[in-house]
């Protein structure tokens, strides 16, 4: 591939749809001491922060106690883990389960804010290959592929992801996971198996003190003891053998 | 400006294994040393129940690798193409900290096999000049196995290694490795308890004829005491080995190991938050002066003096740093001149699941290295005589860990949401192990490391720029081998066998492989085609060593941590030698 063959990515375009009307190049400035000792991604420091950005009339979810997402972007949030992790006679539903609140707190937090996010430029597109190469942070990503699938979702169906059926939830996630939903200039597919997807799967087993997991119910679906997690012994017994403790896991909270 | 401090007689770059191996030999015969850590102490809460634990703080998100935000590296398939910064750091781990990725390692300790040493040589020899591709541009290390079994002996006592014999002085052993290149004694420890997935794995291997045993690993099967007097506890099969710093103390690392063996001495430091901007050369005089470092807490900027430098960063940070620094000839590889950057090369990892309704695998039960393995397929092990490639692989039925993000085999066909991924989660999670291939990485006159015209750090140095694909031969290897690994999957008797996946190509940054990046400043006994000497002394400055993977030529079908241990020690014995009398070794 050549240098020519690399198509610029529309920062503009992207921007705009992530709701953020300006860009301020990163730039690598005199940083203060602070922040040599753990510089921050540039362009996370370089704008308001992002949960005070909101991408649509809709204002952040405070009556719903969200740290980032705005009220319709809870609703399509809640959909979508709903869709993906049902309730049924394993676990509780994925909004039950937490996994909503786990994604609004980890966009809220050090991740969805950038933190560790290489996010220096020239911003170019890649292969799939190169992975994230995008001038957005996490949270931001979100909002703009959540605001471009509601866009979508309107055009073909004329309503909202989490106003639609189960089946045609089901034929337009198969799509967009496929790469089959084409909405503006982000690339959706990516979006929902880089972000979304990873985001979904963290909710549902990542230790209960994140929000997501609650009452440890993808562990005991599973199996999953959790913690102490100290098997010299056991290797021996249980080799071979159902363990007593998948049935009845322990997460971080039950030994803090 | 930078501050100039007092010179000092010795000074490592990066504190991870190599510096504590080094340090451990040098500091106790009254050796002024100095060692320069990028990162920080460990704070505690990475090994202390219940933090430990956290699979989404130190698995996931990664809390004890290099910062990407800090410093990443640029990634493009071909010298021809335009490089992309990896802005996430996900197929592979930089150790970050003190012990560096020694302290969050998984703990597979192997030797490298007798040909590895002598691969061009060898492959020479048996299949005759014409038979190597054009482009495989593989070398000899100039030294033996000989050179360095004394020192695979002291390391495996030190990090107290389990594992069971194969060959000890060449007589063969019941249980071990049959094709073990020849070893002093027997390992220190005895092997892991086996896995169940491992007993599977063992009746399977065996039914076809092959000879199994446990793999060797530095989690200690029980107490241990190694020569130093350092202890190690028993492993408890937590399943939170590589990413994670261990709770148990049972997996051997610098940090627990080698530095608090020297901490007390008034000879040592060891200085945390200093990272190495520069190592300044004095062409003419052909010798390198010291280490310009910042302070990465006050933004402050040190010279430190020095007499005789080593670079025992990881792999990725040596290479840089020669390159920053301006030293050595860097690899140009269009006419293949140069050497700094050269035979980058990585490891090829490949797989198969099996899926048992009726069997508990019970995978968070688990240790980095609780494997049984096969080397029938690895290395020269074979006759490639026909078969298009060079190299294999070991396979094996490692239990690493069962944490539930990262560790959940499903079955072909599985949806990915929904009601029935559930309900495939819930019946197979306890169920299902990955027989696993892990392959040579042979060097390929593309595959190289330079300096990124484009991109910078946050310091605003330029970033590694490396160029990387699986070469043909490798795919060719990964297909083979593979194929192997299905076989041994069939004969499990497994209720569902997954679709074989062996390593296509192009390299994919997004999905973790290994941490085996080798190359860069490889070591040869020929000036021209490599950047330090057999005694891993640059070629062009005297008092500067080079050591780590970044030596290797090309990978074996190995992992590489043993060998490094086994340079690093062999480089203290070296420098004791140089430091008495200083010169080209």
């Amino acid at each position: 591939m050549s240098e020519q063959s690399l198509p610029p990515i529309d920062r503009r375009a992207i921007l705009k749809s992530a709701g953020i009307a300006t860009v301020v190049l990163p730039t690598i400035g005199a940083a203060s001491r602070a922040e040599a000792a753990e510089p921050k991604p540039q362009i996370a420091q370089a704008q308001p922060p992002a949960a005070a950005a909101p991408s649509s009339a809709a204002a952040p979810g405070a009556a719903t106690g969200h740290q980032f997402l705005s009220l319709d972007e809870v609703a399509f949030t809640e959909a979508l883990v709903d869709h993906m992790w049902p309730k049924d006679q394993l676990s509780p539903s994925g909004t039950e389960l937490g996994i909503a609140t786990f994604i609004d707190r980890q966009l809220a937090g050090a991740f969805g804010q950038g933190d560790r996010l290489y996010a220096q430029g020239p911003f170019r597109m890649g292969k799939p290959q190169h992975g994230y190469q995008l001038p957005l942070t996490p949270a931001q990503y979100y909002r703009a592929g959540a605001s471009a699938i509601a866009t979508a979702c309107q055009k073909r169906f004329g309503r909202s992801f989490e106003r639609l059926a189960a089946a045609d939830r089901e034929q337009f996630l198969q799509e967009l996971a496929s790469g089959k939903v084409k909405e503006g200039p982000l690339d959706l597919a990516a979006w929902f198996n880089g972000l979304a997807y990873p985001l979904f799967v963290q909710g549902a087993f990542a230790d209960p003190v994140y929000g997501g997991n609650r009452d440890k119910a993808a562990w005991k679906m599973i199996g999953y003891p959790g913690l102490p997690a100290v098997y010299n012994q056991d290797v021996v017994r249980f080799r071979g053998k159902a363990h007593p403790r998948s049935a009845n896991p322990q997460s971080i909270q039950d030994f803090s | 400006m930078a501050t100039t401090l007092k010179e000092r007689e010795v000074v490592i770059v990066g504190g991870g294994l190599s510096a504590g191996l080094i340090a451990r030999k040098l500091v106790p015969l009254g050796r002024d040393v100095l060692v320069l850590e990028r990162g920080a102490p460990r704070s505690g809460s990475e090994s202390q129940l219940p933090s430990q634990r956290d699979e989404l703080r130190w698995g996931i998100q990664r809390g004890l690798v290099q910062r990407e935000n800090v410093e990443t590296y640029t990634l493009r398939h071909t010298p021809e193409e335009t490089a992309l910064p990896m802005r996430r750091l996900l197929s592979f781990l930089p150790g970050f900290g003190v012990g560096g990725g020694a302290s969050h390692w998984n703990g597979q300790t192997w030797r490298f096999q007798t040909t590895d040493y002598i691969l061009r040589s060898h492959l020479e020899q048996r299949y005759g000049k014409a038979a190597i591709p054009s482009d495989m541009t593989v070398q000899d290390w100039g030294i033996r196995y000989e050179d360095l079994e004394p020192y695979y002996t002291l390391f495996e006592k030190l990090f107290g290694i389990s594992g069971k014999a194969g060959n000890i002085k060449g007589v063969k052993q019941e249980g071990g490795n049959p094709f073990e290149p020849w070893r002093a004694e027997e390992f220190s420890l005895p092997p892991l308890e086996p896995s169940e997935a491992g007993l599977i794995f063992k009746a399977a291997a065996e039914k076809l004829g092959y000879k199994p045993f446990p793999m060797p690993a530095a989690n200690a099967s029980r107490a241990y005491t190694n020569p130093d007097g350092m202890k190690l506890g028993a492993c408890q099969y937590c399943g939170h080995c590589e990413r994670f710093v261990c709770e148990a103390n049972a997996k051997a690392s610098p940090d627990r190991l080698l530095f608090p063996f020297i901490a007390d001495k008034p000879n040592f430091e060891l200085r945390t938050h200093a990272e190495a901007f520069l190592i300044n050369y004095d062409k003419a005089d052909r010798r390198v002066t010291g280490v310009t470092y910042i302070d990465t807490e006050t933004g402050e900027e040190f010279a430190q003096p020095a007499s005789t430098i080593v670079l025992g960063s990881y792999v990725l940070s040596n290479t840089r740093l020669l390159l920053l620094s301006g030293i050595g000839e860097p690899y140009e590889p269009g006419t293949g001149k140069g050497v700094v950057g050269k035979n980058y090369c990585y490891q090829t990892i490949s797989g198969v699941s099996v899926f048992f309704e009726d069997r508990y695998i019970n995978p968070f039960m688990g240790a980095g290295a609780y494997g049984m393995v096969i080397d029938e397929f690895n290395n020269d092990h074979f006759d490639h005589s026909g078969l298009g490639f060079f190299g294999g692989a070991f396979i094996n039925a490692t239990i690493t860990n069962g944490r539930p993000i990262t560790t959940r085999a499903l079955p072909p066909g599985t949806p990915r949401w929904g009601s029935a991924w559930k309900a495939a989660n819930a019946k197979w999670y306890l169920r299902s192990f990955n027989i696993s291939c892990h392959g040579t990485s042979y060097s390929h006159r593309g595959n190289c490391m330079d300096l990124d015209p484009d991109y910078r750090d946050a310091y605003g140095r330029p970033l590694l720029r490396i160029a990387f694909d699986f070469p043909e031969n490798d795919l060719k290897m990964s297909l083979f081998v593979t194929q192997k690994a299905h076989d041994i999957a069939k004969a499990t008797g497994a209720t569902i066998v997954g679709t074989p996946a062996p390593r296509r190509g192009p390299f994919d940054s997004r999905i973790y492989q290994s941490t085996h990046n080798t190359g860069g400043t490889i070591m040869g006994a020929d000036h021209a085609t490599s950047v330090v000497s057999p005694h891993l002394q640059s070629w062009d400055a005297q008092n500067l060593f080079i050591t780590g993977a970044s030596v290797f030529p090309q990978n074996s079908g190995y992992n590489p941590t043993g060998t490094v241990g086994a340079l690093g020690l062999r480089l203290a014995d070296d420098l004791i030698s140089y430091l008495e009398r200083p010169r080209f070794l």
